[in-house]
């Protein structure tokens, strides 16, 4: 009798199983077809690291002060600063900013460490290459990547606490409404000063 | 099952043994049912196994010893990489253990989204687990089911964070970013997705009888054997004991919340199974009260960027979804800690597969490696 | 218009206006299997992109989309591209063995479609002890898979392989029995006169009388064409990779095409003597040729053995076994002396 039982119960949840199965005939795919339909990034995701410029002046953000450089926990990133400032901007800028693409981990701590605006993580995924050289990505190809970026200037400059106050371009603009709230930022110190704490090869 | 497949014919009065020699078969490091690069060394009777050796170090990356040159803050990128699967969580176990360290007060809301987040970690790396667990035993449909529900929560953490897998989310001192204004209703319509659909993918399994035939009474790990090897997390749930350090040592605000644990009476492969299927039901609770009780406020203390922890050691240990993740982390003033130690599950539950193992059949071998949900990288670290 | 049986009726006519009998017999033997060969050539193609397009659709998927419209021609693809591989034959392999598994493997699959009707009057020749031939010529499979296994010098495919053939002859008696049932109704062993005692309706087809007898015939059937729940042989999961282990190219698409074949051989089996053949349900319905009702009763059941294939896990080898030996062969023996108990009573 107990051995009937087992039997009525085997084939019952063995016919459940294959009308929970069946139910999905039918129904419409999850997945994409990926080259003519690619999934819509998010806002927020995390690709190809890239420089940003002022949208009126055309010049980078950066004012190669080594935030991201530092912060940087695979040391993708190899940064030269200029020995006098632009003429134009009054700030310094690099003179050699290299990402190298084969070991950055998209982790996004240099966008967060940047108090200028200057790099940011876009949603960019395709960037598979033939020659593994071409992926050390230099200042100028790096910018151009992030010519047509949109980004918001939500982040304040540090004012320098013992310089006098310079005409500064990045001026602090207001918060744009519907944005998330303002995260307290209390990372960086003032005084980062280049040659300090130079990353380790 | 009506039939009984163990039934041995005794030799004749008077006759020998058929005489058998052992043979050693290499299941080796790139194999579909090890998940990742485990070298399993077999000493086999015919069918019979009678010795299980695991082979492993295919995957060591020395992030014990890298993290003697990172900053406590550059290392939780590290952190992600020990456990890809359920990367919040191990973010989670470093945050814990180096604010005990430190001192530091998480502000509240901080707490919830980093439970909020660790639990929905936990049922993505659940549903991994099935999906590999029912592809290693044949039957290759939940695999696909499952990951269309862990593609919903993944969508959940890009929208949050920016990333589908190693999410470096949370911060020391709390979490990186708020989020966004739609992930509150996203995640309460996603919990109230998941349920019916952890019932779905019950009946597929969960009483069939050729998966029965598979899991029951395979792999018996008894308490006592597991207490010993240190095995923890679901193997250990599901060999009878209630242990879970979110019950029993709560970190971070999982005292507020009302969850149970789910435990197994014997021990075997279905009893694993099945408390982790419980347990994403339990995840799917705790996220909805969290979701209730999300309070308004600050998302991170304030720690700064040279942070510099005082001398001393610490112990601190969080259930990640494999098990009990630990770390020990010996500061000695600077901004680098001076050494290191990751306690990881699978490593510890690995030690338990021969004893489980002994004198079973090879197919079985892959029925209860798959149910340990070992995950190489956290072996290897 | 559609029914074959006028057209080839016409065409032998034809030959035989202007041919000798002798030369008649050979032309039309290899006419005959011309078409049946072919017919499962593009059977097979379909039976694959069927495959992947179903299991596709039970996975919310989508399954091959680009070649061809909805990817028809990825069966063609795959074959061209096996074609091109390089043809491995280990270095202490047995050479001989190794070249003919395989195709001994496919030529007999191929000739059990000389019993199986594809309508009404389509059927290569009507032997009068038609299902036993096919029974009998199925087992051969057993043969090309131990040659197999044996010729690549290998242990794991010599288990593999051994493996496969203990589970093929465990399961070749509850399916031969399970048959009994229906010859003993049809009073026949002919394959036309056990499709024509299902004429009538569809209440009169044998699976109403003969349901035990269905179920257990479907269950062996899988198990002999190595489909999950018992495909063991094919399982990359466990450790013994099987007997086609170290066949590569063309060689393992023969293996590869056979299996498909054979699934629908045990298929159309089912239907002819399950299922009604090529009679339709329903007498009205008898202006849709014959071989569409055959074709469609057949593919029916390859969908269902597709659907076992997607949904349910692995048996293990000693539960397989016990399961045929110790809960598949007393039933169909309950089922024969019940049938020959209910015959008596009946008739």
């Amino acid at each position: 009798m107990r051995a009937a039982r087992q039997v009525w119960s085997g084939v019952y949840n063995l016919i459940l199983g294959l009308l929970t199965v069946f139910k999905h005939l039918g129904h419409k795919a999850i997945t994409l077809q990926y080259p003519d339909e690619r999934m819509p990034m998010f806002e927020r995701s995390r690709g190809v690291v890239v420089l940003l410029s002022d949208p009126e002046t055309g010049k980078l953000n950066c004012t190669a002060c080594m935030a991201c450089a530092r912060i940087c926990p695979v040391y993708a990133i190899d940064l030269e600063r200029s020995e006098e400032p632009d003429p134009e901007t009054k700030k310094r800028y690099p003179v050699k900013f290299e990402i190298d693409n084969t070991t950055c981990a998209f982790c996004g701590l240099c966008e967060e460490a940047c108090n200028f605006d200057a790099i940011k993580l876009t949603g960019k995924y395709e960037f598979s290459v033939y020659d593994q050289k071409t992926l050390l990505y230099d200042r100028d190809f790096l910018q151009e990547l992030g010519r047509d970026v949109p980004y918001e200037k939500r982040k304040k400059p540090v004012p320098k606490a013992k310089a006098a106050p310079k005409a500064d371009p990045t001026s602090p603009k207001p918060e744009e409404p519907g944005s998330p709230k303002p995260e307290a930022k209390p990372e960086e110190s003032p005084k980062e000063s280049p040659g300090e704490d130079k990353p380790e090869a | 099952m009506v039939v009984n497949s163990s039934d041995r014919v005794e030799p004749a009065p008077g006759g020998r043994e058929l005489e058998t020699q052992e043979f050693v078969v290499n299941m080796g490091p790139q194999h579909p049912s090890t998940h990742g690069v485990c070298r399993l060394i077999l000493t086999m009777d015919g069918e019979v196994l009678k010795k299980v050796v695991p082979d492993i170090g295919f995957l060591h990356r020395s992030i014990e010893k890298i993290a003697e040159n990172r900053t406590y803050h550059q290392f939780m990128v590290y952190t992600d990489r020990i456990d890809y699967v359920s990367s919040m969580n191990a973010n989670h176990a470093w945050c814990v253990a180096v604010e005990k360290l430190a001192g530091i007060e998480v502000p509240e809301r901080a707490e919830y989204l980093r439970v909020i987040m660790a639990e929905l970690n936990r049922i993505a790396s659940h549903l991994v687990f099935l999906a590999s667990f029912s592809i290693d035993l044949g039957a290759v449909t939940p695999f696909l089911y499952a990951f269309r529900e862990r593609e919903r929560i993944v969508d959940l953490f890009e929208m949050t964070c920016g990333q589908r897998l190693t999410y470096n989310y949370m911060r020391i001192g709390g979490v990186s970013r708020d989020v966004p204004k739609d992930f509150v209703s996203e995640t309460k319509k996603f919990c109230s997705y998941l349920y019916p659909r952890v019932d779905e993918y019950e009946a597929i399994l969960t009483e069939n009888p050729i998966f029965l035939g598979r899991t029951k009474g395979i792999g018996i790990l008894d308490l006592p054997t597991a207490i010993n090897y240190s095995v923890s997390g679901p193997p250990l749930r599901g060999s009878g004991l209630k242990w879970d350090i979110r019950k029993d040592e709560p970190y971070s605000a999982y005292d507020v919340f009302d969850f149970d644990i789910p435990t197994g009476e014997n021990g075997d492969t279905w009893d694993r199974y099945k408390v982790r299927i419980e347990e994403m039901r339990q995840s799917a609770r705790i996220i909805e009260q969290a979701l209730e009780g999300l309070p308004e406020g600050e998302i991170k203390a304030k720690v700064p960027a040279r942070f510099r922890p005082p001398k001393g050691e610490v112990f601190a240990r969080i259930e990640a979804p494999r098990g009990e993740m630990a770390y020990f982390i010996v500061s000695d003033g600077s901004t680098k800690p001076y050494r290191v130690k990751i306690r990881t599950a699978s490593f510890c539950n690995l030690q338990a597969l021969p004893v489980m193992a002994k004198d079973l059949k090879i197919a079985d071998l892959v029925a209860i490696f798959g149910s340990l949900d070992i995950i190489l990288p956290e072996v290897d670290r | 218009m559609f029914e074959l049986e006028g057209i080839f009726n016409a065409v032998g006519n034809f030959l035989a206006s202007f041919l000798g009998s002798p030369l008649l017999q050979i032309v039309s033997i290899i006419a005959v299997a011309g078409v049946v060969i072919g017919f499962l050539m593009v059977l097979a193609l379909f039976l694959v992109w069927w495959e992947r397009k179903l299991s596709a659709d039970f996975q919310v998927r989508i399954g091959p989309m680009r070649t061809g419209p909805h990817g028809v021609l990825q069966t063609i693809a795959d074959a061209l591209k096996l074609l091109q591989k390089e043809d491995i034959v280990p270095l202490t392999a047995d050479k001989k063995v190794f070249f003919w598994a395989p195709v001994v493997c496919f030529v007999t699959c191929f000739l059990a479609y000389i019993c199986i009707p594809f309508g009404k009057g389509l059927i290569a020749r009507d032997l009068n002890i038609g299902i036993l031939y096919i029974v009998a010529i199925t087992t051969f499979t057993v043969i090309s898979l131990l040659m197999a296994g044996w010729a690549s010098n290998n242990k794991y495919s010599l288990l593999g392989g051994m493996r496969s053939a203990a589970q093929i002859v465990s399961y070749e008696v509850p399916l031969s029995l399970s048959l009994l049932g229906t010859v003993m109704l049809a009073q026949s062993l002919s394959m036309v006169t056990i499709v024509q005692g299902q004429g009538g309706s569809f209440l009169h087809w044998y699976i109403w009388r003969q349901p035990l007898g269905f179920l257990l015939y479907v269950t062996a059937a899988t198990a002999e064409v190595n489909r999950t729940p018992f495909d063991i042989p094919e399982a990359e999961q466990e450790l013994v990779a099987g007997y086609n282990i170290e066949y590569s190219g063309m060689k393992f698409a023969m293996f590869f095409l056979a299996e498909f074949i054979n699934m629908f051989t045990v298929c159309a089996i089912a239907a002819t003597l399950f299922l009604g053949g090529w009679n339709p349900p329903f007498e009205f319905l008898s202006f849709i040729p014959s071989w569409v009702w055959f074709l469609g009763k057949s593919l029916f059941l390859v969908f269902i053995l597709m659907w076992f294939r997607w949904t349910f896990p692995r048996l293990r080898v000693d539960h397989l076994m016990a399961f045929a030996w110790k809960f598949l062969l007393p039933l169909a023996f309950l089922n024969i002396i019940v049938t020959g108990f209910l015959i008596y009573l009946f008739e």
